[in-house]
């Protein structure tokens, strides 16, 4: 209480030793936290980790049993100091769409929230074209909720939170399930907003890669804060460095590395090794000096990305689960025969939905032990694609061949040969982690000579040895994943179909899973065709194909990806000012479109880095804008996504 | 080949059994729910409904208050009327029938006693409430019989006759025998009554509800994309089910209706069984037509009532089919629970075999038949 006197502004949000528990469940343990006047603020976290939990609280819509809750410098105790703060903020609950109503019209569900919130027809009239505007869902005021897609819901659903004009929002992971171009869309709105009305905001998130996008921020995991600051500050408190490297064979050295060190994976050819307590070039050299009769193509060693610190972080804190699958249990039947076997090959699929053409003409293939990425927006026809594939939808033209059958004739063939895994968990929470195995087994029809040896294998292969006595129902996010993974391998198939496996899974999680299908791939020789939202997910596939309404636009390896990006639109300037949103505004002035906003970072592609770079001093000069730093980096695959699609819709527009 | 094929067909259909017989005994509430009508709501069917007229209040207005009078008032005693006592005039008996208090109200005239020895007519008013239809009409017949009794006592007794010799005097007496019920118990028709309404519910519902399910948490998807067809996706939830009722259906014979009620089994168990299973099998088909219109259990439940009712009204349990209008009695056709009551009544009650039954038991076939081949049509177009 009052310990920085001088400080004229209090916290808009301040908590201390805050705990929540759901029955027995503690579900928040001890948070401390304090929000400043106009800044965004970040709660990163996997499912699980109290993100939600907390955020209800402030939102004043949860009750809670320990610590202190200051919202607006209210304390938050009651119904009625609750009621008291309501009014000042806006709150998205998590779910695409969920607090928004799906047969009412964009323009009837903001009326509905600022009805509710007694905004005034005038005030409303103002607002609304503003946000409708910022928003770019002018053009679809009439359409109910339902028919948007699910950036677009996003969009309203944070038009709703604001129409009141609040002076906090609190947002509950408003990016998950949503596309990256959308995604970053949002963002914009958000920087937006906050520059024009001084806005201050709390978003969660599942994904690691937005955390750049935080002026501050705290790590959550299990109901605790692990780490609390700025990005860059959280990054230096794993206190390592990063070494990434590309060796022939690749799984020779990750199993040389894995011996060595506890944060290792691969990433389509690449190696990617954590080293505790080293400078990067100490750390370059150890990991060299390791490898022994491999051959090492390149390495190079820099700071660690959030997503390292965060994983070094609970390791330390031996929180992680740091059993990795030992693979003792051997394959009985003979391995897919190694080679350039083609596993699925698409030609002209086209599959229309009455006079709507989901999927347009698209050709590729994926061959045996290859992991193949099929990447696009929500609606750009990645489902109907693989529903097309594994035989649920019926193509309007062209044809496919999927594990040697054709798509067309052989469905039935087809569904006995492939693994599928869909989007949303399921299986059967109501069973038992084996039974789960063995029901899958069974529909598969592996004989029952061999099914106990089999149920050991998937068991042995999806490391689910310790829970398999266990309701599903009662199992985290993360091992649920390897479960349905286990159930779609039960009849060890040579081609698996992964719709978006790992949404909602930690970050911990996600590289075991990864692990697995890796070794599937590399070993196993079995074809995985993966989507994801997940760019840095995409980096583990050795092929991708990028769609975008219904069409494969761009068709590589993620490395290409990014080289062709490169040659196209240049190297990715980061670009640090003293008043970052104001400088947003002048480069988006001075014509470059491209230019986003990360936390206080900007972030902008260019081709000719020199000429770019005076021209941005002269600007920032004029205004008196301080740039503090400038830096060049390679783009991202998230950068090439958002690039090329974007280009496609300002093509589409004029 | 052929042969393994099948064995495989069948394999995966058991897997599927024995998981949806997993899933239901882990749910309580469910369980509970079966439980309850398999037990708690037929006994108290049984019990509780009464057809017969069973201690209906009666007050009197007695403006005689003689030997006659008195005795006509003794004759409406317990157990089928209870003298609640004597009231002074009309008004208080309208008050009390509007409060609904008592079912009726016996005005005797002044002078009865008097008129009738000097024999004259003589009415007695009864002021029923019937808008029970079914208690007040039986209380109305009753109350005629014991009236119509007491006069021809006194006819009688005025022409020097005993009781005994009711023979030597012209009047048709109405010998009924009644035939498979002799004692005219409700508690044996109201129970079996409840029991094949039960099935029909849960025959409905349980399929249903376990097919929404599937769709409810998105585990239909996975089973899309495995080698199963939609019929081995839904006759597993059909066999299950028809496991569990049938199950239910013998714990309710054995435990309730023959034990408590004493009902006399006359027919086969066993062939009352198959017929049961038939008509699960039959009724199952409205369930998975029911879950394909659905998407999560509430509208489920809400279909299954909405189809009840007609099934109810048009089986004959509640109006007898002479009496129903002809496009009605058409329409009774396409009520499976019209064969079922036929059929269950004819062997528990009547002890009849299939020769009796065939034409039922061919119609049940047929309908069965028609409603699942539609049910699993439904769900093949929607997940096929």
């Amino acid at each position: 209480m009052g310990e920085t006197p001088l400080v004229n502004e209090n916290p808009v949000i301040k908590i201390q030793g805050f705990c929540k528990s759901y029955k027995k469940q503690a579900a928040v343990k001890g948070v401390d936290l304090s929000v400043e006047r106009g800044e965004i603020y970040g709660l990163i976290g996997p499912d699980g980790s109290g993100k939600s939990s907390l955020m209800k609280a402030i939102a004043g819509v949860l009750s809670f049993e320990q610590g202190e809750l200051e919202v607006f410098g209210i304390k938050v105790d009651s119904e009625s100091s609750a009621e008291r703060i309501k009014g000042r903020l806006g709150f998205m609950p998590q779910g695409l769409g969920l607090n928004l109503y799906g047969d009412l019209s964009v323009e009837e569900n903001i009326d509905f929230f600022a009805q509710l919130r007694q905004v005034t027809p005038a005030q409303l009239a103002e607002r609304k074209q503003k946000l409708l505007k910022i928003t770019r869902l002018d053009k679809f005021r009439d359409r109910p909720m339902k028919n948007l897609s699910g950036g677009m819901k996003q969009k309203l659903g944070l038009v709703c939170t604001l129409i009141h004009g609040p002076e906090l929002v609190v947002l509950d992971e408003p990016t998950t399930g949503v596309d990256p171009v959308s995604r970053g869309d949002f963002w914009a709105i958000l920087a937006e907003l906050l520059r024009e009305q001084g806005v201050t905001a709390l978003v969660s998130t599942a994904y690691m890669d937005e955390a750049a996008r935080f002026h501050r921020l705290s790590l959550m995991y299990d109901g605790r804060i692990l780490a609390a600051g700025e990005p860059e500050f959280i990054c230096r408190q794993a206190q390592g460095s990063l070494v990434e490297l590309s060796a022939e064979p690749q799984i020779q050295a990750l199993d040389q590395l894995k011996n060595h060190y506890a944060q290792v994976e691969a990433i389509g050819s690449r190696l990617r090794v954590f080293v505790d307590d080293k400078s990067p070039n100490e750390a370059s050299k150890a990991v060299s000096d390791l490898l022994v009769g491999v051959e090492v193509k390149a390495i190079r060693a820099s700071e660690a990305e959030l997503e390292d610190a965060f994983i070094a972080l609970l390791r330390r804190r031996r929180l992680a689960d740091q059993k990795t699958n030992n693979h003792a249990v051997p394959r009985l039947d003979p391995p897919l025969p190694e080679g350039q076997g083609i596993a699925i090959e698409a030609r002209q699929l086209t599959r229309d939905f009455g006079q709507f053409r989901a999927v347009d003409r698209i050709d590729f293939t994926v061959r045996q032990g290859e992991i193949f990425g099929l990447l696009g927006a929500n609606g750009a026809g990645k489902t109907t694609a693989i529903k097309m594939l594994t035989g649920i939808v019926p193509p309007t033209a062209g044809e496919g061949q999927v594990a040697g059958a054709d798509m067309r004739y052989a469905g039935q063939t087809i569904k006995e040969r492939i693994g599928y895994m869909s989007q949303a968990f399921s299986l059967y929470l109501d069973l038992t982690v084996l039974e789960n195995i063995h029901l899958y087994a069974r529909i598969y029809g592996v004989s029952r000579s061999i099914i106990k040896q089999r149920i050991a294998w998937v068991i042995d292969i999806a490391g689910l040895a310790d829970v398999t006595g266990q309701l599903t129902g009662s199992l985290p996010m993360g091992i649920r994943q390897r479960l349905a993974l286990g159930c779609a391998l039960a009849h060890q198939p040579g081609v698996l179909f992964l719709d978006e496996p790992t949404s909602g899974v930690d970050p911990v999680g996600r590289r075991r899973f990864w692990d697995i299908l890796v070794r599937l791939a590399r070993v196993e020789q079995v074809a995985i065709l993966v989507t994801t939202h997940y760019m840095s997910e995409a980096e583990h596939c050795d092929h991708l194909a990028l769609m975008y309404a219904g069409r494969i636009i761009a068709d590589d390896s993620p490395t290409n990806m990014i080289r062709a990006l490169q040659q196209e639109a240049g190297q990715l300037l980061k670009i640090a000012t003293d008043r970052p949103l104001e400088a947003l505004a002048l480069l988006k002035q001075a014509d470059f479109k491209g230019a986003a906003l990360f936390g206080k970072h900007i972030h902008l592609l260019a081709l000719d880095i020199e000429t770019v770079k005076k021209q941005i001093d002269a600007l920032l000069d004029k205004q008196a804008i301080r740039l503090i730093d400038l830096t060049v980096h390679a783009p991202t695959l998230e950068d090439v996504f958002v690039y090329r699609v974007l280009a496609l819709e300002n093509q589409e527009l004029s | 080949m052929n042969s393994s094929r099948f064995l495989l067909w069948w394999d995966r259909v058991i897997a599927m059994t024995v998981k949806e017989l997993k899933q239901l005994f882990r749910d309580p509430v469910l369980l509970a729910i079966i439980v309850y009508f398999f037990t708690a709501d037929v006994y108290m069917a049984g019990n509780g409904i009464k057809l017969n007229l069973h201690s209906a209040s009666v007050m009197v207005i007695d403006h005689d208050h003689s030997a006659a009078s008195r005795e006509l008032i003794y004759r409406f005693r317990p157990p089928y009327f209870d003298l609640k006592g004597e009231i002074s005039g009309k008004k208080e008996a309208e008050n009390l029938l509007n409060k609904g208090q008592i079912l009726a109200v016996l005005d005797i005239p002044e002078h009865f006693q008097r008129d009738l020895l000097r024999g004259k007519q003589v009415a007695v008013q009864l002021q029923v409430d019937t808008s029970n239809t079914v208690l007040g009409t039986l209380a109305t017949s009753y109350a005629t019989e014991i009236t119509a009794g007491f006069g021809q006592d006194l006819a009688m007794q005025q022409l020097g006759l005993s009781a005994g010799q009711v023979d030597s005097l012209p009047v048709i007496e109405d010998r009924h025998r009644v035939l498979y019920n002799p004692n005219q118990i409700d508690s044996w028709f109201m129970s079996i009554s409840e029991l094949l309404t039960v099935i029909t519910i849960l025959s409905m519902m349980l399929p249903a509800a376990a097919a929404v399910r599937e769709k409810e948490r998105g585990t239909i998807e996975q089973l899309a994309v495995s080698p199963l067809t939609p019929l081995q996706i839904l006759l597993p939830k059909v066999i299950a089910m028809s496991l569990v009722i049938l199950l239910g259906t013998a714990v309710c014979l054995f435990l309730i209706i023959i034990p408590v009620f004493h009902l006399p089994v006359k027919g086969s168990i066993g062939l009352f069984f198959a017929v049961t299973a038939l008509y699960v099998f039959a009724t199952s088909g409205i369930g998975l037509f029911i879950a394909t219109v659905s998407r999560s259990l509430g509208q489920v439940s809400m279909l299954v009532i909405l189809l009840l009712m007609p099934i109810l009204l048009l089986s004959g349990a509640w109006t007898p089919p002479e009496a129903m209008p002809q496009g009605l009695r058409w329409a009774m056709a396409i009520s499976p629970l019209y064969y079922f009551i036929e059929m269950g009544y004819d062997i528990l009650l009547k002890g009849a075999g299939i020769a009796v039954l065939k034409d039922s038991l061919l119609g049940l076939t047929l309908l069965g038949l028609v409603f699942f081949s539609f049910g699993v049509w439904r769900f093949r177009r929607q997940f096929g």
